[in-house]
């Protein structure tokens, strides 16, 4: 019944984003009130109905519903209730179902706190967002139901979920992925809206960033989240490996971050016009596109899902519609529209465009890396691959220039800078970067690489820059505790993002460096040392888990004679799926990680394992949730909401 | 001029559009090397024993070999040593390419040799040993050449140093049965 329901709900919530996708837009250009008010009533009644299919799948999984195909094949009665919940959004389907979700989330959300903009602006950009939800709905329902059922048969237990995503991770990365995802969507429908009309000015802007804003922050997470979960769950300690779906996530990333940097030149000096549309809605499009590469089985990957050509080509002809409609539209509406300002070869519009165009060859390399070869086959040249190295080697060279103009950048005034005046202050943050530099390299065990060298000038050049460059700013309103309170909060959210890169840079540097790693054999009592940390293996034991058996080993670990810290890792056998799944044991630290995971048993009682000492390696999430920080405090800024209370009541009137 | 410029965006798209569908009919397992049929790539390697012994293509003439991309860091390798011994022990010959993943060569990491003939040792004596040497690729040089994606990767050689099949993943019986000793008895000098 509930499921049933649940199908209903969502045939429903097509039935709304049709009419959402038709009536506000055709009012827009009849110039027809009524029907450009009906817009926020249907985007409510999109979301509710959504949300009600989403509960009712949650309720199948929750009830054991094997009944239901999806059900079955990606739960079990034997699986936690907290996995089960997670289990209807880790198949195509479900994952289907919540990207709707989400995406009819953003949609109310817009028609929520979209009073101060002009009726008929609202009403193209929520027609826009309900058309990109009708396409993913009717793809729901028509090419993947997530409520098919399989009567007459159905099995008496589901095939359990797949192990790789019972993981705490796992709970957080899709949902927190998928909002950052869809939410460019918004940036992207307020793009469409504003070709429609013609009209960028820094009005316009100021409404869209804080949509990118959140956007990216949620996608900045996710992608955080991600990593955090391959590296304790995968079991090799790695943290990034350049696979196709994870650069499906990476491309809208870099092209967000350009977009919000460039909507702030659009704003504040009302130029880069054409370029900023551009980037808002390419940042969806590569959502849409990499959402296709993971769904269509264009491309191999660790984790794609099932594939079945009819799906592919329905998204492939729906980025046709969306993709190629908005970038023809782009054509035919950019000519006419011209940026006035003028500008200064060295002023911060010239080093934003900078950060724009290092951001987008960055993103332009993921691109190539991940489709060259798919192109190269394509051609008829024999398929290659392209792994790691290329992209390592890419952003080494990439990132130094970047890094260099990121510490001077905030810097720079717009239109016009002298140079003579930043040369004291920024000889000093180079001289402060190159002294913690090498304080820090001094205090490392060894003085090696140049690449932790090079990581740490680069991120203390930012990071320090980015503390004095704030206190400078304080400064300037009399004493530093009264400008305190007179700084905007995006202009910290700004410094703290900063600081985040900084210590992202540091912490891939200091890693690859620094990280020792070794397999060893061991026996109970056996003492590894790695690192000038003694590991010792006191204890391996039979597992016993809800829906796993395995092994167990607990470790001691001691540095200098002093007791460190006690490890556990696990080596799960899932019964259902037949797999086996390393837990890594990890002891967290600042400046270091303590990573083991369990191997295979070896001939003679003894057991492979794996241990690292990963150095600074937490910096590199770190630095992640500070640039997600940033983003939340920047949208905290005073400018995006003064604005909307003080319309309030003429919006009312209206 | 200006006005085509805006429409770029959407020509590269339609390009792309063009390649997505194209594969969506292919499948991305399956692949070829582009390296196939051609000569082996010209290299100089040392020995991972005897740093001093150099080893060319040329040397390697005059036998059909396997060429197999390994490390001891790598679980699937390790796992297939045994099978590869057993070839071994059947007469096929085999030559290591050791590919050192803890390395890389872009950024200039420190590198203890000593260590790792320690571990390479250590990794046979307890799997079983199927190389007649290994060749160190410490720059990955010749991995990059021969288009080398991760370990393992089985090549087959023949006597000329023509490069006959490229196998990615690991070589158990059945990989073995059904599809690379057809190949490699085709091309076996009698």
């Amino acid at each position: 019944m509930i499921v049933e329901a649940g199908q209903l709900a969502l045939t429903f919530a097509f039935a709304l984003s049709l009419l959402l996708s038709t009536v506000p837009l055709y009012g827009s250009f009849t110039a027809n009130q009524r029907l450009l008010l009906l817009a926020k009533p249907l985007a409510f009644g999109l979301f509710i109905f959504s949300a009600v299919a989403m509960a009712a799948l949650i309720y199948a999984f929750c009830t054991s519903d094997f009944t239901v195909i999806n059900v079955a094949q990606n739960s079990s009665s034997t699986l936690p209730w907290y996995y089960q919940i997670t289990a209807s959004f880790g198949s195509h389907e479900g994952s289907m179902l919540l990207w709707v979700l989400m995406l009819c989330g953003w949609t109310a959300l817009v028609a929520q706190f979209s009073k101060a903009l002009p009726l008929l602006l609202q009403g193209r950009i929520l027609g826009i967002l309900g058309l990109i939800s009708a396409g993913f709905i009717a793809f729901s329902l028509f090419m993947s139901n997530p409520f098919a059922r399989s009567l007459p048969f159905y099995p008496v237990e589901g095939r359990d979920l797949n192990p790789l995503l019972q993981d705490f991770g796992m709970i957080m990365h899709p949902p927190t992925l998928y909002m950052g995802y869809v939410g460019f969507a918004v940036a992207f429908a307020f793009a469409i809206a504003a070709l429609m009309g013609g009209r960028f000015d820094s009005v316009w802007a100021r409404w869209v960033r804080p949509w990118a804003l959140a956007a990216w922050l949620f996608l900045t997470l996710g992608i955080m989240l991600g990593s955090w979960w391959a590296y304790n769950e995968l079991g090799w300690g790695g943290w990034w490996f350049w696979d196709p779906v994870e650069n499906a996530s990476f491309m809208p990333w870099l092209a967000g971050t350009a977009l919000i940097h460039s909507l702030a030149v659009t704003e504040k000096r009302g130029t880069f016009k054409s370029w900023t549309v551009l980037l808002a809605l390419s940042a969806f499009a590569l959502s849409l596109v990499g959402a296709f590469l993971v769904r269509s089985g264009v491309l191999v990957s660790v984790h794609s899902f099932a594939t079945d050509p009819g799906r592919g080509l329905y998204l492939l002809a729906f980025l046709l519609v969306v993709i190629g409609g908005s970038l023809l539209l782009y054509g035919s509406r950019m000519n006419s529209v011209r940026s006035q300002a003028r500008y200064q070869l060295f002023s911060r519009e010239m080093l934003l465009w900078g950060n724009n165009i290092f951001l987008l060859t960055a993103c332009l390399i993921v691109f190539l890396g991940t489709l060259f070869p798919l192109f190269h086959k394509e051609l008829g040249l024999g398929s290659i691959s392209i792994g790691e190295p290329f992209f390592n080697q890419m952003f080494y060279y990439l990132t130094i220039p970047f890094a260099l103009l990121l510490g001077l950048g905030p810097w720079v005034r717009w239109k016009q800078q002298q140079v003579m005046p930043l040369i004291r202050p920024l000889a000093m943050v180079a001289v402060a970067a190159l002294i913690v530099s090498l304080g820090v390299l001094a205090s490392m065990q060894s003085v090696q690489a140049n690449l932790a060298l090079l990581g740490m000038l680069l991120g203390a050049w930012v990071g320090i820059s980015a503390l004095a460059e704030v206190m400078l700013r304080l400064r300037q309103f009399g004493s530093i505790s009264k400008g305190i309170t007179k700084l905007n909060a995006s202009h910290y959210g700004m410094t703290l993002a900063h600081i985040g890169f900084a210590v992202l840079v540091i912490g891939v540097a200091m890693t690859k460096t620094y990280t020792t790693e070794r397999d060893v054999r061991m026996q109970q009592g056996d003492v590894a040392t790695v690192a000038g940390y003694e590991f010792t293996l006191t204890e391996v034991y039979e597992l016993n888990g809800p829906n796993y058996g395995g092994q167990a080993a607990e470790l001691d670990v001691r540095k200098d004679g002093q007791f460190v810290t006690h490890l556990h890792a696990e080596k799960r056998f899932y019964r259902i799926q037949r797999t086996i799944m390393t837990e890594s044991a990890v002891h967290a630290r600042l400046s270091r990680d303590l990573y083991v995971s369990l191997g295979e048993e070896l001939p003679g009682d003894a057991w492979a394992l794996r241990i690292h000492v990963k150095s600074f390696v937490r910096w590199i999430w770190l630095g992640g949730v500070l640039m997600a920080l940033g983003a939340l405090l920047a949208l905290c800024d005073k400018r995006y909401r003064r604005k909307q209370t003080q319309r309030e009541p003429g919006a009312e009137h209206a | 001029m200006r006005k085509v410029l805006y429409y770029l965006p959407l020509f590269a798209f339609l390009a792309l559009a063009l390649f997505l569908l194209s594969g969506l009919f292919s499948d991305p397992r399956e692949r070829d090397s582009a390296s196939l049929n051609k000569a082996l790539p010209e290299f100089a390697l040392a020995d991972v024993m005897q740093p001093d012994k150099i080893w060319t293509p040329s040397e390697l003439k005059g036998e059909t070999y396997l060429l197999n991309v390994w490390g001891t860091w790598c679980p699937t390798c390790n796992a297939e040593l045994g099978y590869l011994t057993e070839l071994r022990q059947q007469g096929v010959k085999i030559v290591g390419l050791y590919y050192e993943l803890p390395r890389d060569p872009a950024f200039d990491a420190p590198f203890n040799l000593a260590e790792l003939q320690k571990d390479v040792q250590q990794k046979l004596q307890q799997q079983g040993d199927p190389y007649q040497f290994n060749m160190l690729d410490i720059d990955r040089s010749l991995s990059l050449d021969l288009g080398v994606s991760g370990a393992p990767e089985t090549f087959i050689v023949d006597a000329d140093g023509i490069i006959r099949a490229h196998h990615i993943g690991d070589i158990n019986p059945l990989v073995w049965r059904s599809k690379l000793a057809p190949i490699y008895q085709e091309w076996r000098k009698p």
